[in-house]
């Protein structure tokens, strides 16, 4: 928190005198704001207003009739993050859910987070909300307590109105208390939250405030906006990866049905037409040469990824590695790989854009507004305060829709066509010409001493980056060093980042040494670990599936992992059965035991965590993106399958909560533990140590019948 | 180049439209385009994910691989069709009970799926649900959530 403005100062302000821009240079940082009316609004749908500033930041409004609205820079993806936000400032106001309205990633609405990308949204936005619920709480109590002529600790909200503890029948509500004024309040004490032995609405597995929409087909993503005059534009794609446009013929397919431009400015070649069908037939009337570049080769990507190999930060160092490694009783040493993954989310990039004299609106399918906004400003040369993002529902992201470049593209068609542009992707598009999660290499070389512990951990990590690979075990000697490399293909941000990659790595590794040491998997971790969280979490997992150091063989393999990530921990249990002659993997069941912090919505992280188990299935068995000379092969769900109905295990879930800790629960942590939970439970029942990602069926098969 | 216009008479969710659009055209990109029925959505244009599944004569479709021609005279019901009177269906109010959606994008095409599943088999077993639907994709991974709400809505129209 920034310094203390929040004094018991209130600013007035003159409603008709003042613009909201003056308004906020008044005031700046970050506010809750109090008003009878409601405040000027910065600009209605479609229109950016006047003062879509740059500072606009309000995280809470209330109105006088107790109308709670909150606005948060984090969109809904799906993980149900509009009615986690609900429930918490619900919960610090004690109004009920219904009574708060929750705006989301519109760049003119909501507040702008500097927030550290690994930190999950439910804590980084959460707790500001919280903040900003607590601190209007406090000012509502303390002007009903003036009023009264009573200390603080005799008056309670509860239910929208301010009640006096000691004569029940007493009460005052919000309007009654706000009498026509404005507070403006900016956060900067720490107002004490409401403890978890109290909370009546946090904890509550409430509904998806979404829902219905959902269900009746009315919640509205990208694709499904309809501006006037709106126009739809498809791109023409090169013909593999890195080719350059040399020139192109555009006169037959403007001459198509339907078109209204095709539009060609410097590497931007599209058809704008009256519908999106007409758009795409037409793309193929485009005579285009293109001068390939070079092509990339799956065959030698980890060997590339090694010899491009530039130290990315410095490295992480715990004691002397080196002399530990040499002094070892045994060493371990081994390579792990996981290969390039789509985030294929089923609904396809989109964006649609429109500009209005010197400002551009864009509706964006996206995590990261902000980012958008900026991408769009640079790419037209606009200010950032001439461009508005507003996020729609997102068909899932798995942080595959960071990059602006979709919004960027949009709004230049919109621009050279002076009308609305929906811009949208096929399968193919998605699959093949956005980022991808970043292919791993990942090196373990591991030192045990003379009592059979881990004395030494030593671990490269190549082009994934180094989120999760530092151990969570006590091993006295630890270096981690990440190298960024050339990688062949277009990688970006994806759910956990290097986090599954890593903890694959790290949780096969242990397992290959716990068995050459005879050693309980289990039992293993637990003699390097101190952590009490993690201690407990796989206690509750291992119970629950019922872990017995010494099993008799029963033809099933059973594997364990665990991981931290983003202030969770997670302990993971895969029970696989494995047909020999093909190598192929069942998963039948998995038990996950998460500590997250504070639950705000059981049943939504449950949702969450089950949602990752089968995401991390698929890269754990299948998913691969393939390429050759250049194209990316896998361009369809034939040839990228992911997970279906078909492959989906029992999934058992346990939530071991440490309540005093912030809200860090999504499924990411889940994600991460897995690959390894899977990869060691096929080696429990085949003795096949696959140590890639996908695992391949030929390699166990292989080791399966050695 | 496209097909001459021709008519095209097709009764979706209750009310009758005449449209003249090429028949070869997709019956999603009608529905979506033409009536602003935007509820059932594009996935992968090739029939592999169930996102656009819609009901033509009581029959699961991929709407986005059916000529809308071959819809001629004929009724079809998407997820806007689905609620009657204000009145979620039971398979809606199932998936609502189960929470069975995240992202929700995939959702209009697995209810109509289910719907379409439930009339012809209305007390189907976990792996029946999970053969009949194996075809539609969900890649927040909500499939057990699905699996439940179906068997869910089973019991409602048991009732």
């Amino acid at each position: 928190m920034s310094e203390d403005v929040g004094q018991q100062r209130e600013v007035p302000i003159n409603r008709a005198g003042m613009t909201r821009r003056e308004f906020l240079r008044l005031t700046g940082g970050v506010i809750v704001l109090f008003a009878l009316a409601p405040a000027a609004e910065p600009g209605t749908e479609g229109q950016p207003g006047p003062d879509s500033a740059e500072d606009l930041n309000a995280w809470l409004r209330i109105q006088p009739d107790g109308r709670v609205t909150i606005f948060a820079p984090v969109p809904e993806v799906g993980q149900g993050l509009r009615t986690s936000l609900a429930q918490m400032a619900a919960e610090e106001l004690r109004v009920s859910v219904s009574c708060v309205e929750v705006v989301l990633g519109d760049t003119a609405r909501v507040p702008r987070l500097a927030a550290d990308p690994d930190e999950p949204a439910l804590s980084a936005v959460g707790m500001r909300v919280r903040a900003a619920a607590a601190e209007a709480r406090e000012l509502l109590a303390a002007m009903a307590a003036e009023k009264w002529d009573v200390s603080r600790e005799l008056v309670k909200l509860d239910g929208g109105q301010v009640v006096l503890l000691p004569r029940p029948g007493t009460a005052a509500s919000i309007g009654e208390l706000i009498g026509g004024r404005r507070f403006v309040r900016r956060l900067g004490r720490p107002t004490p939250l409401t403890p978890p032995s109290e909370h009546q609405i946090i904890g509550e597995s409430i509904a998806r405030l979404d829902g219905p929409a959902i269900v009746r087909g009315q919640a509205r993503y990208v694709g499904d906006v309809l501006l006037p005059n709106m126009a739809y534009a498809k791109l023409l794609r090169p013909p593999c990866l890195g080719a350059r446009l040399v020139r192109a013929d555009t006169r037959a397919a403007s001459a198509q049905p339907g078109v209204i431009a095709v539009v060609h400015e410097g590497d931007l070649i599209a058809v704008v037409a009256s519908r999106p069908d007409l758009a795409e037939k037409a793309t193929r009337y485009i005579q285009a040469t293109w001068e390939e570049g070079a092509h990339p080769e799956m065959s030698t990507l980890y060997q590339d990824l090694r010899e491009s190999a530039e130290l990315a930060e410095p490295a992480r160092q715990q004691g002397d590695v080196e002399a530990a490694l040499a002094g070892a009783r045994r060493g371990y040493s081994a390579s792990y790989r996981a290969a390039f993954v789509a985030h294929a989310p089923i609904e396809p990039h989109g964006a649609v854009a429109t500009t209005e004299g010197d400002t551009v609106v864009v509706y964006a399918s996206t995590e990261r507004p902000f980012a958008h906004r900026e991408g769009v400003a640079d790419a037209l040369g606009l200010r950032a305060s001439q461009v508005r993002v507003i996020t729609t529902a997102v068909g899932g992201a798995f942080g595959g829709k960071d990059g602006a470049e979709i919004s960027v593209q949009a709004a230049r068609l919109a621009r050279a066509v002076g009308r609305p542009v929906m811009l949208t992707q096929s399968r193919e598009e998605e699959l093949t010409w956005n980022y991808f999660r970043p292919a791993a290499l990942i090196d373990v070389r591991c030192g045990v001493g003379e009592t059979g512990g881990i004395i030494a951990w030593d671990c490269d990590v190549f082009n994934c980056g180094a989120r999760g690979a530092w151990p969570p075990y006590g091993f006295p000697h630890r270096r981690l060093r990440s190298y960024r490399c050339d990688a062949p293909l277009r990688q970006g941000p994806w759910r956990g980042a290097g986090g599954p990659a890593n903890a694959f790595a790290r949780e096969v590794h242990l397992d290959h040494i716990a068995g050459e040491l005879g050693e309980d998997p289990i039992d293993f971790r637990l003699r390097h670990l101190s952590d009490r969280r993690m201690i407990r979490a796989i206690q509750a997992a291992a119970e629950r599936y019922g872990w017995r150091a010494h099993r008799p063989p029963t033809g099933l393999g059973v594997g364990f992992a665990c991981a931290r990530d983003g202030g969770s921990c997670v302990a993971e249990i895969a029970e696989v059965e494995v047909e020999r002659l093909s190598g192929q993997v069942c998963v039948r069941r998995v038990v996950v035991a998460q500590d997250s912090g504070l639950v705000v919505n059981p049943d939504n992280l449950r949702n969450q965590i089950e949602g990752a188990v089968v995401m991390g299935l698929g890269f754990t068995l299948r998913e691969a993106v393939r390429y050759e000379q250049g194209r990316v092969l896998t361009r369809s769900f034939a040839s990228y399958p992911i997970l279906t109905f078909r492959d989906v295990p029992r999934i058992d879930i346990l939530l071991p909560a440490s309540r005093d800790l912030p809200p860090n629960g999504d499924g990411t942590p889940a994600l991460c533990a897995i690959p390894a939970a899977v990869a060691n439970a096929v080696f429990d029942a085949v003795g096949a140590r696959v140590r890639e990602l996908p695992l391949p069926p030929a390699s166990i098969r292989a080791a399966a019948n050695r | 180049m496209a097909r001459q216009s021709e008519g095209i008479q097709i009764r979706v969710n209750g009310s009758l439209y005449r449209l003249e659009v090429d028949s070869s055209r997709s019956l999603l990109s009608v529905l979506r385009t033409e009536l602003r029925l935007t509820g059932t959505k594009y996935g992968c244009g090739a029939g592999e994910c169930g996102a656009c599944t819609v009901l033509v004569d009581g029959e699961a479709v991929r709407s986005c691989i059916f000529p809308a021609g071959h819809a001629h005279g004929r009724t079809v019901t998407t997820i806007e069709g689905l609620a009657q009177g204000g009145r979620l269906h039971p398979v809606q109010e199932a998936f609502l009970e189960a929470q069975a959606f995240q992202c929700g994008y995939c959702t209009p095409g697995m209810i109509m799926g289910a719907v379409s599943l439930l009339r012809k088999e209305p007390n189907p077993t976990e792996l029946e649900i999970r053969r009949a639907l194996a075809d539609h994709l969900c890649r927040c991974g909500v499939y057990p959530r699905i699996i439940r709400a179906v068997q869910l809505a089973a019991a409602k129209m048991a009732k």
